[in-house]
């Protein structure tokens, strides 16, 4: 596997703060990968993702990003490999339409008009929302709103898409939507995905979490393995699953597999029992 | 103190040709002592609503009856004082209003603007800063100096410092993580089990199912339906309709009627749905 982001011994304290916000970290993301960032408030998410994005620099360490290690004079460069979509998508719209919105990124790139309409384009039809061009972005429901704000980004053609928190504010079918939508995306576009957030269930698509706590890596493993932490997922400030939750609850007197299963597969489980009574 | 809302419409721009109705002809009752969630898309009017109980928005018609007080379009600015200390209202990412340079008298604002003595005022950033569980030893410090969760809970704490009777929260959750959302659900729950009236406006419905006594759905400005969370979860029309969305654990009793099991009501907890697959699993 090729690696696209490696990062080593990275160490960041703010500016007036005796703590570390990120200690010694190293880790390495790989192309087309999905990788979940999880902790809780204040664990060094957000902190560790304006680090990789250049925001703010690292106190010592150093990131490489598709083999260039980043430095004050090549940040603009890697910069535009990296698109991140925020948590509340209406802190992100600056156009009056949805095509005018998408079309930002790229007039801030000073890309000529006709080039433009057709990038606009062919962004808004890779999230399906072509019918929507012509709207006002603040009537749109949250999860067509976070579409938009991922159209815009994809319009840049960025390598890495950085999920900070994005599907945190929508229900649950506007966060299904979009979830499925990215890993579509990831798979077509050949696009590596980095997705922070302290939902658990927002992970579930992701092919590798990492747990931080304190500015450190505490866990890095597949879903299966992190979800089967169970309720001590809640040492790193995380509700356990849905599904482990329930099994715990019910295996107190029926018999279940050991070990996590998700919703679908618990399911599954519960009708087999059902029917063999 | 019961609230009561007779026949409310707010009309935005009430004499513009963009009037616009926030509420449409809303009658509600919300009881005295008890834990209410509102709910409803954004955009529904549950804001407004809210904003209705403590005269920060007045009708356009009807009138909203707070305790002995009566509100309605004619309602004087003045005088609001003693309604809006009983009345405490915690906004959305109500972080962003805190402006002192200590976290103490951002805490003592409250209680000084009703009268309170410095003396009382300090008492309570006191009493509040442990209530909502951060460290006494943060009150010199600068708000702006803390993490986003611990701003979080001094704007709560600051609300409270007032001692208001009702409490209503517009999503005061957003954004904090599981074990804080947690912490600062049961802390509301607290307060009611201790003779205060929680009004909580949310989008997370296992909140409502967890928390609340009582619900009241929002939609297009008007009142569409009330009650008890189990007996609103449970009806048709409203689900059908795609209003409401489910806790997650009767959407997960839902999918498990398809093959063998069966539910009177859907269980709306974990707990009620762990409880019922075990009894249908035993047969009894």
């Amino acid at each position: 596997m090729e690696k696209i982001i490696s990062i080593e011994n990275l160490n960041y304290t703010y500016p007036e703060s005796k703590k570390p916000a990120i200690k010694d970290l190293s880790l390495d993301i790989y192309k087309n990968e999905w990788l979940s960032i999880v902790g809780k408030n204040g664990s060094g998410k957000s902190t560790l993702t304006k680090l990789i994005d250049g925001l703010i620099e690292a106190s010592s360490g150093t990131i490489t990003i598709a083999g260039q290690v980043i430095n004050e004079e090549n940040i603009w460069d890697a910069r535009k490999r990296i698109g991140i979509i925020f948590q509340n998508p209406d802190h992100q719209f600056v156009g009056a339409t949805v095509e005018d919105d998408v079309a930002f990124g790229l007039e801030n790139q000073g890309m000529p008009r006709e080039d433009m309409i057709k990038e606009v384009d062919r962004a808004l039809a890779l999230v399906k929302m072509s019918d929507f061009k012509t709207r006002d972005p603040q009537s749109l429901s949250g999860g067509q709103k976070q579409r938009v704000a991922i159209a815009g980004v994809l319009a840049t053609k960025p390598q890495i898409i950085i999920m900070d928190e994005s599907t945190s504010m929508l229900d649950p079918d506007g966060r299904k939507t979009v979830l499925d939508l990215v890993q579509q995306l990831r798979k077509q576009q050949d696009l590596t995905i980095i997705s922070i957030t302290h939902d658990i269930e927002e992970t579930e698509l992701s092919q590798r979490i990492v747990v931080l706590n304190d500015g450190q890596i505490v866990k890095d493993g597949k879903p299966v393995d992190i979800y089967d932490l169970g309720s001590n997922l809640r040492k790193y400030g995380l509700e356990e699953p849905f599904s482990s939750k329930l099994m715990s609850i019910i295996r107190v007197t029926e018999k279940l597999p050991e070990g996590y299963l998700s919703e679908e597969e618990l399911k599954q489980q519960l009708w087999k029992l059902h029917s063999n009574m | 103190m019961e609230i009561t809302f007779e026949h409310v419409t707010h009309s935005y721009e009430a004499n513009s040709p963009t009037a616009s109705l926030g509420l449409d002809d809303v009658s509600l009752t919300i009881k005295d002592k008890l834990f209410t969630a509102i709910v409803g898309q954004t955009g529904s009017g549950k804001s407004t609503l809210v904003r209705h109980i403590n005269a920060l928005l007045k009708p356009t018609s009807g009138k909203v009856i707070v305790g002995k007080r009566v509100i309605t379009s004619e309602t004087n600015n003045k005088n609001l004082k003693p309604l809006r200390k009983q009345v405490g209202m915690v906004f959305q990412f109500p972080e962003s209003q805190l402006f002192e340079d200590t976290v103490e008298k951002d805490i003592m604002f409250g209680p000084m603007n009703f009268g309170a003595t410095e003396e009382e005022a300090r008492k309570a950033a006191h009493t509040m800063i442990k209530l909502v569980g951060l460290d006494e030893s943060l009150l010199s410090k600068s708000p702006f100096d803390l993490s986003g969760g611990q701003m979080r809970r001094v704007a709560i704490a600051g609300v409270l410092a007032s001692d208001p009777e009702t409490v209503i929260l517009d999503e005061p959750t957003a954004g904090l993580d599981p074990v804080g959302r947690l912490e600062i659900m049961n802390l509301f729950k607290d307060l009611q089990e201790k003779g205060k009236t929680i009004i909580l406006i949310t989008h997370n419905m296992d909140d409502v199912a967890d928390y609340a006594d009582e619900m009241a759905v929002i939609h297009s400005g008007k009142l569409i339906a009330q009650g008890p969370p189990k007996e609103v979860f449970n009806n048709q029309e409203l689900l059908q309709d795609d209003v409401l969305t489910l806790p997650h654990s009767a959407s997960f009793a839902k999918e498990l009627q398809q093959k063998g099991f069966h539910f009177d009501k859907l269980p709306i907890t974990i707990n009620e749905l762990g409880t019922e697959i075990k009894q249908q699993l035993n047969g009894d």
